[in-house]
């Protein structure tokens, strides 16, 4: 997963617009629209919230700041599940589906698969694909316009889908179906807050149907081995600021025995030193990241990081893939990561490797030590599904319906079903929890009924306990922090021109040389420098006319 | 080049195309897979070049995307990275040609000493292997041997002697590169020589020697000569094919030594076309890389001619 772009504003690239003096000398060119949102037309088209009344969560959510709340969680499951909706959803259509899957993928037209369509009254035929090339799969379908009638298209890689782009083209406007009270047919889709729907709009029409919303996204953080450091009596609120983090380093490093304090930690701790995440508006005007002093600040610490002899030197090579092995190994002791890893299945790795394995992650932190600790959130989903605009009225209907089937709470018959298959088949009770079976662990466990539709996440890790009650704890903690950066869950349409402006790539190829030490600070101002004047400044003229001035910054 | 070869089959003069088409169907359909091969995965795509005169979007396709005219490729001269990654490109195959080209034909030659037919097969069997390793294997065990907490360094650490930094530093890169390529291809390069070496005739040793010619001698005066065909076709080849260094061993490797090193024509086109959506960019760099590759072995051609050699195809 591009972990990176994560958790800016969902960007798209509509067509060539002619946005440059170079690029308007011959016509023929598609326009599209460009921008974002506005306010009055995404008021219209928003679904009305009717939260879920049923669910007990032993841990319940706790609230931040606007749009912020920590998830709710359960220690427990229902022993006699509720059934939320009555009879069969479908009517007995048939239609394909395509979802992504990091992981084994199911035999396909298997035994779940088949029991799901007689509980959904539909033929639904489930083509989950490799995660890992989902963003170069889905081109190749967009491109020969043969998109499946149902489709997840995670956020992160709306750029390479051309979100914009396909709304209306190729993805079925959801408008008429469900915007206001109309939602109120499918109760279960009625519950997604607000925020996450905001994200499934483009032109000011709604488009994606939200999967796993949470009130708490974050792009990642800082994790630590906590059996490691608590069994040398450090503990995580000592860490208040990089000096700690810096003096953790040396205590914490022994590379004869191959153990090194740091992994990868730049991706998400930059912003501790208080850049911004990609833009920052300073007395109305639009600051890029790049150009900000704290952008550097956090450069030069890194860079010095990178020289202390702390960081693991397979993390300096770049070796990404085996990261987790490494952790789990214990051969690296602090990693960033994004918080997704925060689950069962990390827990049942790591105690594979290591018994007494747990996963911990430092609170959020200024680097100073002194400022008001601050993580950027992201948009309240990153995972949305459409449906294929050459639907008729009908059919969308159909598929709403089992969306809403598939939005069924935690807990309930339905959820029970999506989540855990048949009882007996692919899952038994143990101590309670439902536990998959062999064959469960086959077709069921790498979800795939969850990414069309599912309810709003919740923390539960039957049978993990402590992996709740950690995750529970630390959002509990900083759920403070959490802060909406400009631009917060706006879906900005831009000209190809500008996305490959926004990408920066030659920029951020040198700042990653620059925290795994092979390049100097002053060689990524000179890069900056470059880019501001090829195309940077350019980017910031536009997003000032074409967002920021007419759309505000969304906050 | 295979294609070619049918046509000298010593036909008699003034056979009709008709006749000769009947007489070689055989042979002619036999060659018909690896030609439709060719159309559509080769020239098919070449249709794809218009892209690189285009502000491309894949949405709206090839016929709907805006014609730019020129405007990719003087941006692309007017970028100090593409500069960059051509220099890079050219100054890894230069080091590549030195280091790299000559060892194929050493080992053969080694090889073709070799008398006992077991040993010989064990050794080409071992030198064969690592040709099938993908390169995420290849530059893994380079990694899990030399890397920072590789097995070397990792001894080296423990005897408390500094360690070396061979895997990430870019000024050894070029290096690194030619000897992870001698590695892994050396001795898949050596089976057109050896080829070569059977062709020809061992009397000619047994004559040499019985006039008292050395060993050295007979390589110099046999050996050698023997093979020039084919190291001068396998040279031009080379040439031709002087700026495609490989793309998934640098792919791979980027991130260890920096962009700086790493980033080679082909690279460059992947990170700074298509990973930005920026595609008819890509294009344009490909296809720049293409005209120069093409005049390149035209001229290897024209050289290997004047010299007297087969070159690609017989003049």
């Amino acid at each position: 997963m591009n972990r990176r772009s994560f958790v800016n504003a969902a960007v798209s690239v509509a067509g060539a617009a002619a946005m440059t003096p170079l690029l308007s000398a011959c016509g023929g060119g598609a326009d599209r629209k460009t921008g974002a949102n506005t306010e009055a037309g995404l008021k219209s088209a928003l679904p009305a919230y009717v939260p879920s009344t049923s669910g007990k969560p032993e841990i319940p959510s706790v609230a931040g700041g606007p749009d912020a709340a920590t998830d709710p969680a359960y220690l427990s499951y229902p022993s006699a599940p509720v059934t939320t909706v009555s009879g069969v959803p479908g009517k007995g259509g048939s239609y394909t589906a395509v979802t992504p899957l990091w992981g084994t993928v199911p035999p396909a037209g298997n035994a779940f698969y088949q029991a799901m369509n007689k509980a959904l009254g539909v033929e639904l035929t489930m083509k989950p694909t490799d995660g890992n090339n989902y963003a170069t799969i889905v081109p190749t379908m967009t491109a020969a316009k043969k998109l499946p009638d149902w489709i997840q298209l995670p956020s992160w890689w709306n750029p390479n889908f051309n979100l914009g782009g396909l709304a209306g083209t190729q993805l079925a406007d959801l408008t008429p179906y469900l915007s206001g009270d109309k939602i109120k047919k499918y109760p279960n889709l009625a519950a997604i807050p607000t925020g996450a729907w905001q994200v499934g709009v483009w032109g000011d029409k709604l488009y994606g149907i939200p999967c796993f919303s949470s009130k708490f996204v974050v792009a990642g953080t800082t994790f630590y081995r906590r059996d490691i450091l608590e069994g040398r009596g450090i503990k995580a609120d000592q860490v208040k600021s990089a000096d700690d983090l810096l003096s953790l380093g040396k205590e914490l490093t022994d590379a004869k025995r191959g153990v090194w304090a740091f992994g990868d930690l730049w991706t998400y701790l930059y912003t501790a030193w208080g850049a911004p995440l990609k833009w920052k508006v300073d007395n109305g005007k639009l600051v890029h990241l790049f150009e900000t002093q704290e952008f550097l600040e956090a450069l030069d610490w890194h860079n010095r990081l990178a020289a202390s002899g702390y960081v693991h030197p397979d993390s300096l090579a770049g070796d990404n893939a085996n990261a987790t092995t490494r952790f789990y190994s214990g051969k690296v002791l602090i990693d960033g990561g994004g918080t997704g890893v925060w689950k069962l299945s990390d827990h049942q790795a790591g105690i594979a490797a290591d018994p007494n394995y747990r996963r911990g992650a430092f609170n959020v932190f200024a680097a100073d030590g002194k400022s008001k600790p601050v993580v950027y959130m992201g948009a309240s989903t990153a995972i949305l599904s459409y449906l294929n605009a050459d639907l008729k009225p009908a059919q969308i209907e159909e598929l709403l319906s089992v969306a809403n089937y598939l939005a069924a709470p935690y807990g309930s018959a339905e959820y029970t079903m999506a989540n855990f298959g048949v009882e007996g088949v692919h899952h038994t009770r143990v101590n309670g929890v439902p536990t998959f079976t062999d064959e469960g662990q086959k077709a069921v466990q790498s979800q795939t009924f969850p990414f069309l539709a599912s309810p709003s996440a919740v923390i539960s890790n039957p049978g993990g306990d402590i992996v709740t009650k950690d995750l529970s704890a630390w959002q509990a903690d900083n759920v403070q922090a959490l802060t909406k950066p400009p631009f917060w869950g706006m879906n900005i349409s831009m000209p190809q021109a500008m996305a490959t402006a926004e990408a920066a790539q030659a920029v951020s190829d040198t700042v990653q040389d620059c925290y795994r030490g092979k390049k100097k600070v002053s060689e990524v101002q000179e890069a900056v420098a470059s880019w501001r004047s090829s195309s940077g400044d350019r980017l910031k003229g536009w997003m000032t006319e074409n967002v920021l001035n007419k759309y505000g910054t969304g906050q | 080049m295979t294609t070619a070869q049918p046509e000298r089959t010593g036909a008699p003069e003034g056979l009709s195309l008709r006749h000769r088409l009947r007489r070689d169907r055989s042979l002619i359909l036999m060659t018909v897979p690896a030609v439709v091969l060719l159309l559509v995965f080769n020239y098919l795509p070449l249709f794809g070049l218009a892209t690189a005169f285009q502000e491309y979007d894949p949405l709206v396709g090839v016929w709907q995307s805006e014609w730019v005219g020129f405007d990719q490729f003087s941006r692309l001269l007017g970028d100090a990275m593409f500069w960059h990654a051509m220099t890079n490109t050219l100054y890894l195959s230069f080091v590549q040609l030195i280091l790299f080209f000559p060892i194929p034909i050493a080992l053969a030659m080694l090889l073709n000493t070799v008398l006992s037919e077991r040993t010989r097969n064990f050794i080409q069997s071992v030198v064969y292997l690592p040709h099938f390793f993908s390169w995420v294997l290849a530059i893994t065990i380079f990694q899990q041997m030399l890397g920072g907490a590789g097995a070397l360094n990792q001894f080296l650490r423990q005897q408390d002697i500094g360690t070396w930094d061979i895997m990430t530093n870019p000024d050894t890169f070029a290096l690194l590169v030619t000897s992870q390529s001698i590695w892994k291809e050396a001795g898949w390069g050596i089976i057109v020589f050896l080829a070569a070496l059977s062709a020809i005739n061992t009397e000619l040793y047994e004559a040499a020697a019985a006039d008292g010619a050395g060993r050295f001698r007979r390589m110099w005066h046999i050996t050698l000569p023997g093979l020039r065909g084919v190291i001068v076709l396998m040279l031009v080849l080379r040439l031709g094919n002087a700026l495609s260094v490989g793309f998934e061993q640098f792919l791979i490797q980027r991130n260890a030594v920096g962009h700086d090193a790493a980033d080679v024509l082909d690279t460059f086109s992947f990170y700074y076309g298509i990973a930005t959506g920026d595609y008819s960019y890509g294009a344009a760099a490909g296809l720049f890389k293409s005209v120069i590759s093409l005049l390149l072995i035209w001229g290897a051609n024209r050289l290997a001619h004047a010299f007297g050699d087969d070159g690609l195809y017989r003049k």
